[in-house]
């Protein structure tokens, strides 16, 4: 493992869905992010901005809704997973590669028991012991109690947050090299959620998994994440170790740090964005947030999207006036 | 979303257009043949079962009526008896099935409830059937017992659909606004209901088409002379090695209308997905 | 409004629940209150209470003094229009196959009784208020994201003009961007007079909103109070371990505080 490989290594990547006869859609125009080998990284972004579809880009399952990579390169341990096969892909998908899906959505098959279920990711993995001890590990290991008893019950008879945790014991049958969970929390109480991201937390610990955290909310990712990228519009606009993004350069990334709920004061000044994120293709000239952004100057609205500045590995942005910020 | 703002046709619209052209089309030749034929439809000739020609585009049948003009003349009689016997079940069913869903009365749920179940275990064009030879033959009868049978399977579709409807926000948010139960249930129950129960319509209609062609070829439909579909494939069915165009014409018919229902209905439902998917 | 003991049963024998146990609270006018607790601490099934939308099975709940549920049905005597709520689910609030513009220019049609042009204008204005513009409120709920929904939900409530509102976690189901959007509407609308009541399970939303919140669990409030000693001082282990799981700096002070 040369120290230059990265685990992941999204450059300049391109996302379309091609119409018949029409124009293809662009759904992610230019995604640009790393990450590294047990490294925790969050991206951040409204809906609409691209987050779910990168991911199913390294997930491979773009093709089965119509979308492709029209551009730029996803690097999987220096393999271009453009390239592959669906023969390859499924020795990755599942198996070095694991998917957590958003809470909110079905999850377990409502038809097979606990136990079902974790046979069935298990039996695409090698490994010692029967299939019911290794399932009961892996029940602990996303620390859920009373093994026995839910094993054998069925998805509609455990909470959200349960559920949530056997997708998660799912995934890590196969101990992947990357975690990929797309909204863990969306829609489970705080209460879970932050069980849920302790839980997170150790898998990294103990597991040495990377994990890359998708969420719409600022708070959580900057809590728990090493390092956090930010998109808008189908574009990463900043990306950078989450210290230094306390102080972010994207006008976006300060409009959503000063849109937090849990830093502002209790009936006090609550800063929004102004206008709603663009609607998926509908994308004008110049950098896509000029129209929300409270610091646009007339370059902003012409050409093309800024690209991103600096160096990967670095804070960078994708702001034409990055050195003002902060200073307005 | 296309550039420029160039009107996008949405997936689905060819198919729709397709299917109404077809009925379309068929409506208008049964509204303007009989009128402007050659030949009347009832007009008994000498020229018995002769091929299609020139003069008769479908040829005559063993009393010598032009097939094409009977053919035509039948349009409103089956597609108009079949589009009354999908109205009727499709009113009746979702009102009643809506009703239902939203009642909180046990004892009129579970009794209004059975009777649903117990309609709709029983086969449709048998059950039919019966009831048309119980009431004497003729399209009028056809019609009572179509609905009498099938408003039992649009009840059911609408009260499942009505139960999840009335836990819905709007419902709940429209109680709470204060609006009158009758415009609650008219304006914003019944609508979001009716959307599954007006979908089966369609799948229904054509189903009801030939259930109104095959009571008839039981003899138990129209009264002859009037021409229509399943009579005259009954009479042509005698003939058939002899006359293939006495039963094949009007066997025809009927599946130009059932495949003009079904494009029309797969079109639909492909642009509402594809709108969805926004 | 006043609730005095009230409890909601579910079911009913051996399978009975008593979602509400007891509970009591009052709200006074302009007066922002909370409702925190987790799924099925029967928060939910308080507010849907309070809005009169279900009887309770003991207690009573008072608005202005009279009985809200007097008789079969809530709200008897004309306060129907006072008491208007928002719900969870933004995907589920507002009809399918109405425009924002048609469901909000009916609610104010029936409440303010007048013709149909000045009630769409009406509506527009409201929805303006809301942040939702003219060519939004054209669009059918399927073509708005979760957070125009919820305003249109709102808009829809306050063409009742009412002197309650009770949200029932209106941010959950939204991203972090539309929910400030959604509070900072809130804290206006309460600036304009509007008592609201908030139920939620991020106490985080409830503390930049609420003056006094009541802590719920299992049907029973375990705290309450002003909403900053609670916030400060919290008494119950209940309230303590909510106020550890926020997500970002709130969370993490009070994670310190139990800590030590």
């Amino acid at each position: 493992m040369t120290p230059d490989l990265k685990l992941l290594d999204v450059n300049g990547v391109a996302i379309g869905i091609k119409r018949r006869k029409r124009e293809t859609l662009v759904i992610v125009r230019e995604a640009n992010f790393d990450v590294n080998y047990g490294e925790m990284v969050g991206i951040v972004g409204e809906s609409g901005s691209g987050k779910t579809m990168i991911c199913r880009a390294i997930i491979g399952t773009l093709e089965r809704r119509g979308a492709s990579v029209i551009g730029g390169e996803v690097l999987f341990e220096g393999l271009d997973l453009r390239t592959i096969n669906e023969a390859k892909w499924k020795t990755l998908r599942g198996k070095v590669i694991g998917y957590v899906p958003q809470s909110a959505l079905a999850g377990p098959n409502p038809v097979l028991t606990i136990e079902k279920q974790l046979a069935e990711a298990l039996s695409q993995v090698e490994g010692t012991g029967s299939m019911k001890n290794r399932s009961k590990e892996l029940l602990d290991l996303v620390k859920i109690r009373r093994v026995e008893t839910v094993m054998k019950q069925y998805p509609y008879q455990l909470s959200g947050g349960m559920r949530q945790r056997v997708m998660i014991a799912c995934a890590l049958a196969s101990k992947p090299k990357l975690l990929i969970a797309d909204e863990p929390t969306t829609g489970l109480d705080v209460t879970v959620q932050s069980q849920i991201m302790e839980l997170l937390r150790e898998i990294r610990r103990d597991l040495g998994t990377a994990i890359i955290l998708i969420s719409h909310d600022l708070a959580l990712v900057d809590e728990v994440c090493d390092k956090i990228v930010v998109m808008h519009a189908g574009a990463t606009v900043e990306v950078g170790p989450t210290a230094s993004m306390a102080k972010p350069r994207h006008p976006y990334t300060v409009a959503l740090n000063s849109s937090r709920i849990d830093v502002a004061k209790p009936g006090g000044e609550l800063l929004t964005i102004k206008g709603n994120p663009p609607s998926v293709g509908q994308w004008n000239p110049g950098c896509r947030f000029a129209e929300r952004c409270d610091y646009v100057q007339q370059d902003c609205l012409v050409g093309d999207h800024p690209a991103l500045s600096g160096k990967k590995g670095e804070h960078q942005s994708a702001c034409l006036h990055a050195d003002k910020i902060g200073k307005i | 979303m296309s550039k420029k703002g160039r009107k996008v046709r949405p997936e689905g619209t060819f198919a729709v257009f397709i299917g109404t052209g077809m009925m379309a089309a068929i409506l208008l030749a049964g509204l303007l043949i009989p009128r402007f034929g050659k030949y009347d439809a009832n007009e008994i000739s000498a020229d018995q079962i002769l091929p299609p020609s020139s003069l008769h585009y479908f040829g005559t049948d063993m009393l010598g009526r032009d097939v094409f003009a009977r053919v035509f003349d039948a349009v409103f009689i089956d597609i108009g008896t079949a589009f009354i016997g999908v109205l009727i079940p499709l009113a009746v069913g979702t009102i009643i099935g809506t009703l239902l869903g939203i009642s909180r009365n046990r004892r009129i749920n579970s009794f209004i409830g059975s009777l649903i179940d117990g309609i709709n275990a029983f086969p449709f064009l048998i059950f039919v059937i019966a009831l048309v030879a119980f009431l004497g033959a003729g399209l009028s009868s056809i019609i009572l017992a179509l609905s009498l049978v099938n408003w039992a399977r649009y009840a059911r579709i609408a009260r499942t659909r009505a139960v999840v409807v009335n836990q819905q926000g709007y419902v709940e948010a429209a109680r709470t606004l204060g609006y009158k139960p009758t415009r609650i249930l008219f304006r914003h129950i019944i609508p979001n209901v009716s959307s599954e129960t007006r979908a089966y319509a369609l799948s229904d209609f054509t189903i009801v088409i030939i259930a109104v062609a095959a009571l008839s070829f039981l003899g138990l439909g129209v009264n002859p002379p009037q021409a229509e579909w399943g009579a005259m494939i009954k009479d042509g069915a005698n003939i058939i090695t002899l006359a293939w165009w006495t039963a094949v014409f009007p066997g025809l018919a009927i599946c130009w209308t059932g495949i003009s229902v079904a494009v029309f209905s797969e079109g639909l439902t492909k642009r509402i997905s594809e709108g969805n998917q926004q | 409004m006043e609730v005095e003991n009230v409890s909601v049963t579910f079911g009913s024998g051996s399978n009975a629940v008593e979602a509400v146990k007891k509970c009591s609270l009052t709200v006074n006018a302009g007066e922002p209150i909370g409702i925190v607790g987790e799924s099925g601490s029967g928060k939910s099934t308080l507010a849907r209470v309070m809005a009169g939308l279900q009887p309770p099975s003991a207690g009573e709940i008072r608005f202005r003094g009279d009985n809200v549920f007097k008789g079969n049905k809530s709200f008897q005597s004309g306060n129907r229009n006072q008491v208007q709520m928002v719900f969870q689910d933004p995907y589920g609030s507002l009809n399918p196959q109405l425009t924002g513009l048609s469901a909000v220019a009916e609610a104010v049609r029936i409440h303010t009784k007048v013709g149909k042009d000045e009630a769409e204008q009406k509506a527009l204005e409201l929805l303006e208020r809301m942040g939702i513009g003219k060519l939004d409120a054209l669009k059918q709920p399927r073509q708005l994201s979760g957070g125009q929904r919820q305003r249109v939900s709102v808009a829809r409530a306050l063409s009742a003009n009412p002197t309650v509102l009770l949200a029932d976690e209106p941010t959950s189901a939204i991203d972090q961007s539309a929910q400030a959007q959604l509070l900072k509407l809130f804290l206006g609308l309460l600036n304009d007079g509007l008592a609201i009541v908030l139920v939620s399970h991020d106490l985080g939303v409830i503390r930049y909103l609420t003056k006094r919140v009541y802590v719920m669990k299992d049907g029973v409030f375990v705290e309450s109070g002003d909403t900053e000693t609670v916030f400060n001082d919290p008494q119950e282990d209940y309230t303590k371990m909510l106020l550890a799981s926020i997500p970002g700096e709130l969370g993490k002070a009070a994670r310190a505080k139990l800590k030590r």
